[in-house]
C-alpha cells in the first residue's frame, strides 16, 4: 500500500505547519438556487470511499464537523451536493472558493453498501445527499450487472440540477419528478415507486433525502417485503461511533448511526424519533445562521442571502 | 533527622467565583518557591526502600527528583522524571496519585503525603517556562541513532504518543494515524481545559515533532486504511485507540433531547470549543438544571463543565459516596464548586415534556449490602422505592468500551467485554501488532496507558531486532 503525503498540514493543532496546502477545493458549481457541488483534494479519503459511506469535514478551525454524502471520489478528490441550509453551508458557499483549502477532512465513514448482482435496483432521491448517493450507488450497482433505476425528485424546475449531475447516465431506466409538474412526472418518487411495484419491478429499493418522505417510503414497501434501505441523517460529532450523538433505535436497540451506517433497514427504524432528533439544536443553529447572514450582508452591502 | 513537616504547603488555586465563570485552569501549582518548601517535607527514603516509588506504575525515582528541586536544579529533576515519563506537566495534573505515589508516601503516615503530582507538575512547568525541557531534548536528539523500520501507530492519546516518542528516540521512523482532525485523544477531546490546559498538550507534540514524529490526523484506521493494510506497509503497528464508546442506558426515553453521553457533551465543549458558541460553530445545550449520572472523572468533568455553562448541578451515583472512583481533587473541587451529590440513585426512566426535551429522571433508590464485589466495592440492591428528580439537561457518564472500528480487524483477538487480547509482550494476535492503554485495559488511566506505550515500544524493538537476526 502507498500511503500518500500527509493531509494534515494543521498536524499539531496548527493550520499549514508544513507548509504544503492540502484539502484544497478544485471545483465549486451551482446546482440549483440552493444546492451546489464542491470538489476537494482528500486522496487518503477518495481511495478507499465506497457507495453508502461519507465524510467529515471542517471548514476552518473555529468550524463544526460536517458530515456529507459523496456523490464522487476520483482521481485523490471528493465530490459532494450540498445544499445552503446554515451558517456551515452558507458560509461555505460564500467566503470559500477554488484554490481555498478546507481545515480537515475525514473518512470514509460509516458502512458501505453491499454492491452485488440483486436483480432491479431502484435509488430514489428527493434532497440533496439522495442526489448525490443516488449517482454513486447506481454506478456502482450498473458495474456489477443489475438494472438501474433511478428516480430524482425536485420541488419544480427551476431546483432541477444540470444534466451532467443528475444521475441518468449511471441508470437503465430514469425517472425524473417534480413536486408542480413543471418538469418531468407530477408528484414525488412514492408515486413512481408504486407504478414500479405493481409491474413486479422491484427487487430492492435503495433512497436518500428527506427523512419524512424516507418514512412514507417504508410503510409504502413494508407489506410487499421489498427490501428497503435507507440514509438516516442524525446530528453527529466526531462521525467515529464515539459520542452517540448520532444514536437511533433500530430493531429496538441502541445503535450509532455513524458506525452502524448511515444506510439502514428502513422497516426496522423508529422514524418518528430520528425526524425529531435532527431538530435537536434549532434554535442555537438559527441565531449562527442569522448571526452569520448579518455580516455577509453586512460585507456587501446588501441582501445576499 | 529533621522533623517531619506534617501538612503539605498548598498549592495556590483561583478563587472558586472566579472559577465557575471560566474553564481557566483551576489548580495554579507550585512557585519556585513553595515547591523547594514542599520538596523539603519529604524524608528521601532510600531508593530500595520508597514506598512511592513502588505506588507509581511507571515507577519514577521520585526521591531523586525532589532532591533536585531542593537543590534548585530542575533539568537533573526533569532528567530524572523523563527516564520513565516523558509527560510530566499531563500526569502531574491528572493522575489519581491519592492511589498511586501520594498514596504510598510514608509521610502520609503521620500527616498528609508529600504533594507529588504537583511537585511532578512544577518541574514540567517551570522547565517548559524557563526553556529548560528544550534543552534536554537537543541533548536527546543528539544520542538519536537512526534505525531501519517504520512503525505506524493507530491513536493519539497518552498510548500512542508515549509508543511514538519512544520508538522515535530508538531511531524509529514513527507515523500516528489519529480519527480526530486533533491529536491528543481523551486530553484534547475529554479533559477539560480547566483541569489540563491545552497549551500544555501542544507542547509535547510539538516535541514529538522534533523527534521526527509525523501525525496524519483525519484517518480513521478501518475504514481511511485497514489494519492490513498497515501490517503491509510497516515492520510493526501499536494500537492505541482506547476505550471511547460510550455506554448508554437503553431506557425508556433514552433518545429525548438534552440527553448527552458525556462524551459527545465533553467533545461539543472541549474539542469543538461549544463553551464559545457562537464565535465557535459547534453547538451545545444546556438548560438550568442538569443531572449527571455516574461519579468517575468523566462525570466530575462533564458536571463541572456544565456548571460552568450556567447550570445547576446534581451528581445521581448509584453507589456510596466513598465508591466514587474519581480523582479526590476533581470531586473536593466539584463539591467547591457547588455541584451537588445525591447517592444510592439508580435510573430507570427519562421522562421528556411535550415536546420530546427530557424534563425529569426517575430513579429507584439502592441500599448497600454488607458484601463486597470484584473490585472490593460494597454491592447494592434495589429497595422498591422510587424518586424523581427534575432536570431539563442530563449527562449520561457510566462508562466505556473500546471502539468497534479497529477491533473488528481481520485476525484480531477481542475479549468479552470489547478489549483485545495481548500477550505479556503487548502483542495481540496478529504477530508485530502491538496494542496498550485503554485498548487492552477498558477504562484506565493516562498513566497505565503511558507505561503501556513505554513497554509496547520496548517490545516493537525486540520484535524487529528478532525479525532481523532471523
Ligand atoms: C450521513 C449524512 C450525510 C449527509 N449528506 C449531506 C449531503 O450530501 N448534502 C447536504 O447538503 N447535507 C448533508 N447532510 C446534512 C449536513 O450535515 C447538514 O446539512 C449540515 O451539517 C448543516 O450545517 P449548517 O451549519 O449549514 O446548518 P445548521 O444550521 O447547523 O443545521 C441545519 C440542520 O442540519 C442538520 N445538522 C446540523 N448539524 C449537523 C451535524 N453536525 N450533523 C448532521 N446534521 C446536522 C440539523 O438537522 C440542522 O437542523 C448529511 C448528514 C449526514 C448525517
Ligand atoms: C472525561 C475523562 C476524564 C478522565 N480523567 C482522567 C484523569 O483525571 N486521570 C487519569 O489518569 N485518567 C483519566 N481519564 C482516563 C484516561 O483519559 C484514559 O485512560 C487514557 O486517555 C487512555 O489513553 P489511550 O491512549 O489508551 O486512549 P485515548 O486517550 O482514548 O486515545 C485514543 C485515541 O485513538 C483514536 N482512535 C480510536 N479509534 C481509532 C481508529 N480506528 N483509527 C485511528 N484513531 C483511532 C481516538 O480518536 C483517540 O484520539 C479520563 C477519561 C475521560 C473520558
Ligand atoms: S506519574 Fe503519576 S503516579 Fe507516578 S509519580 Fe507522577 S503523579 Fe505519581
Ligand atoms: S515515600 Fe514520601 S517521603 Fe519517602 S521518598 Fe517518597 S515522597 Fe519522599
Ligand atoms: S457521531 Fe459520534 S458516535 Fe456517531
Amino acid at each position: 500500500m502507498q500511503i500518500e503525503i500527509t493531509p494534515s498540514v494543521k498536524n499539531l493543532g496548527q493550520k499549514n505547519l508544513g507548509g504544503v496546502v492540502m484539502y484544497r477545493i478544485t471545483d465549486k458549481k451551482d446546482l440549483s438556487p440552493i444546492d451546489y457541488f464542491i470538489e476537494v483534494e482528500a486522496p487518503h479519503v477518495a481511495k478507499a470511499w465506497k457507495p453508502g459511506q461519507f465524510v467529515i469535514f471542517i471548514t476552518h478551525e473555529k468550524g463544526e464537523r460536517i458530515p456529507m454524502s459523496v456523490y464522487k471520489a476520483e482521481d485523490g478528490k471528493i465530490g459532494m451536493f450540498i445544499r445552503k441550509l446554515g451558517k456551515t453551508t452558507l458560509e461555505l458557499y460564500h467566503e470559500f472558493d477554488v484554490g481555498d483549502t478546507l481545515w480537515s477532512i475525514t473518512g470514509p465513514l460509516g458502512k458501505a453498501i453491499e454492491v452485488k448482482d440483486y436483480g432491479n435496483v431502484v435509488f430514489a432521491s428527493d434532497a440533496v445527499c439522495g442526489h448525490a448517493e443516488n449517482h454513486a450507488t447506481l454506478k456502482a450497482m450498473k458495474e456489477a450487472g443489475n438494472y438501474t433505476i433511478s428516480i430524482q425528485s425536485f420541488e419544480d424546475k427551476e431546483n432541477v440540477y444540470p444534466e451532467k449531475f443528475l444521475a441518468k447516465s449511471v441508470a437503465d431506466e430514469y425517472y425524473l419528478t417534480t413536486q408542480d409538474g413543471s418538469m418531468g412526472i407530477k408528484g414525488d418518487f412514492l408515486d413512481v415507486i408504486k407504478g414500479l411495484i405493481e409491474n413486479d419491478k422491484v427487487d430492492i429499493i435503495f433512497a436518500g433525502g428527506n427523512l419524512g418522505t424516507l418514512a412514507q417510503l417504508a410503510e409504502l414497501t413494508r407489506p410487499y417485503g421489498i427490501p428497503t434501505i435507507t440514509t438516516i441523517r442524525q446530528i453527529m460529532v466526531d462521525g467515529t461511533g464515539m459520542c452517540g450523538s448520532c444514536r437511533i433505535l433500530y430493531d429496538g436497540k441502541i445503535r450509532f448511526a455513524c458506525r452502524d451506517g448511515p444506510m439502514f433497514d428502513a422497516h426496522k427504524v423508529d422514524w418518528e424519533d430520528v425526524i425529531r432528533r435532527g431538530k435537536r439544536f434549532l434554535e442555537l443553529e438559527k441565531r449562527a445562521r442569522e448571526r452569520y447572514l448579518q455580516r455577509l450582508n453586512e460585507k456587501h452591502g446588501k441582501e445576499v442571502f | 533527622m529533621a522533623k517531619i513537616i506534617k501538612e503539605r504547603i498548598p498549592t495556590p488555586e483561583r478563587s472558586v467565583d472566579e472559577r465557575v465563570k471560566s474553564f481557566a485552569e483551576v489548580n495554579l501549582g507550585y512557585t519556585f518557591e513553595l515547591a523547594q518548601k514542599e520538596a523539603a517535607r519529604c524524608i528521601q527514603c532510600p531508593y530500595d526502600f520508597a514506598p512511592c516509588i513502588k505506588g507509581c506504575p511507571v515507577h519514577i525515582n521520585i526521591p531523586a527528583f525532589i532532591s533536585k528541586i531542593k537543590e534548585g536544579d530542575i533539568k537533573e529533576a526533569l532528567r530524572i522524571i523523563w527516564n520513565d515519563n516523558t509527560l510530566p506537566a499531563i500526569t502531574g495534573r491528572v493522575c489519581p496519585q491519592e492511589d498511586q505515589c501520594e498514596g504510598a508516601c510514608v509521610v502520609g503516615k503521620v500527616g498528609t503525603a508529600v504533594n507529588i503530582g504537583k511537585l511532578e507538575r512544577f518541574v514540567a512547568d517551570y522547565a517548559r517556562e524557563q526553556g529548560i525541557d528544550k534543552e534536554l531534548l537537543e541533548e536527546e536528539l543528539k544520542k538519536i541513532e537512526p534505525k531501519d523500520g517504520k512503525i505506524a501507530i493507530v491513536g493519539s492519546g497518552p498510548a500512542g504518543l508515549t509508543a511514538a516518542g519512544e520508538l522515535a528516540k530508538m531511531g524509529y521512523k514513527v507515523t500516528i494515524f489519529e480519527a480526530l482532525h486533533l491529536p491528543g485523544g481523551v486530553l484534547i477531546y475529554g479533559i477539560p481545559e480547566f483541569r489540563l490546559p491545552k497549551e500544555i498538550l501542544k507542547v509535547e507534540l510539538e516535541k514529538l515533532k522534533k523527534l521526527g514524529v509525523e501525525v496524519k490526523t483525519d484517518y480513521l484506521v478501518g475504514r481511511t486504511v485497514t489494519l492490513e493494510e498497515l501490517c503491509e506497509e510497516y515492520d510493526a503497528v501499536f494500537i492505541g485507540t482506547g476505550a471511547g464508546t460510550p455506554k448508554l442506558l437503553n431506557l425508556p426515553g433514552i433518545l429525548l433531547d438534552r440527553i448527552y453521553s458525556a462524551n459527545e457533551f465533553l467533545t461539543r465543549v472541549n474539542l469543538m470549543k461549544a463553551y464559545q458558541f457562537p464565535e465557535y460553530d459547534t453547538p451545545i445545550g444546556v438548560g438550568k438544571k442538569t443531572i449527571v449520572i455516574g461519579a468517575g472523572n468523566t462525570a466530575m468533568d462533564a458536571a463541572r463543565s456544565a456548571l460552568r455553562l450556567g447550570s445547576d448541578v446534581t451528581i445521581a451515583y448509584r453507589r456510596g459516596k466513598e465508591d466514587m472512583t474519581a480523582r479526590i481533587e476533581e470531586i473536593h473541587h466539584a463539591e467547591e464548586e457547588g455541584v451537588k451529590f445525591e447517592f444510592f440513585l439508580n435510573p430507570v426512566e427519562f421522562i421528556g415534556n411535550e415536546n420530546h426535551k427530557v424534563k425529569a429522571v426517575k430513579f429507584e433508590k439502592m441500599k448497600p449490602l454488607e458484601e463486597k464485589d470484584k473490585r472490593g466495592k460494597r454491592k447494592i440492591v434495589g429497595t422498591g422505592e422510587y424518586v424523581t428528580l427534575e432536570a431539563d439537561t442530563v449527562i449520561i457518564a457510566i462508562g466505556l468500551e473500546p471502539n468497534k472500528i479497529i477491533t473488528e480487524s481481520k485476525g484480531l483477538k477481542v475479549n468479552p467485554n470489547g478489549t483485545l487480547v495481548v500477550d505479556e509482550t503487548l502483542m495481540t494476535s496478529i504477530p508485530g501488532v502491538f496494542a496498550g492503554g485503554d485498548a487492552i485495559r477498558g477504562e484506565a488511566t493516562v498513566i497505565l496507558a503511558m507505561g503501556d506505550g513505554k513497554r509496547a515500544a520496548e517490545s516493537i524493538h525486540r520484535y524487529i531486532e528478532s525479525k532481523k537476526g532471523a
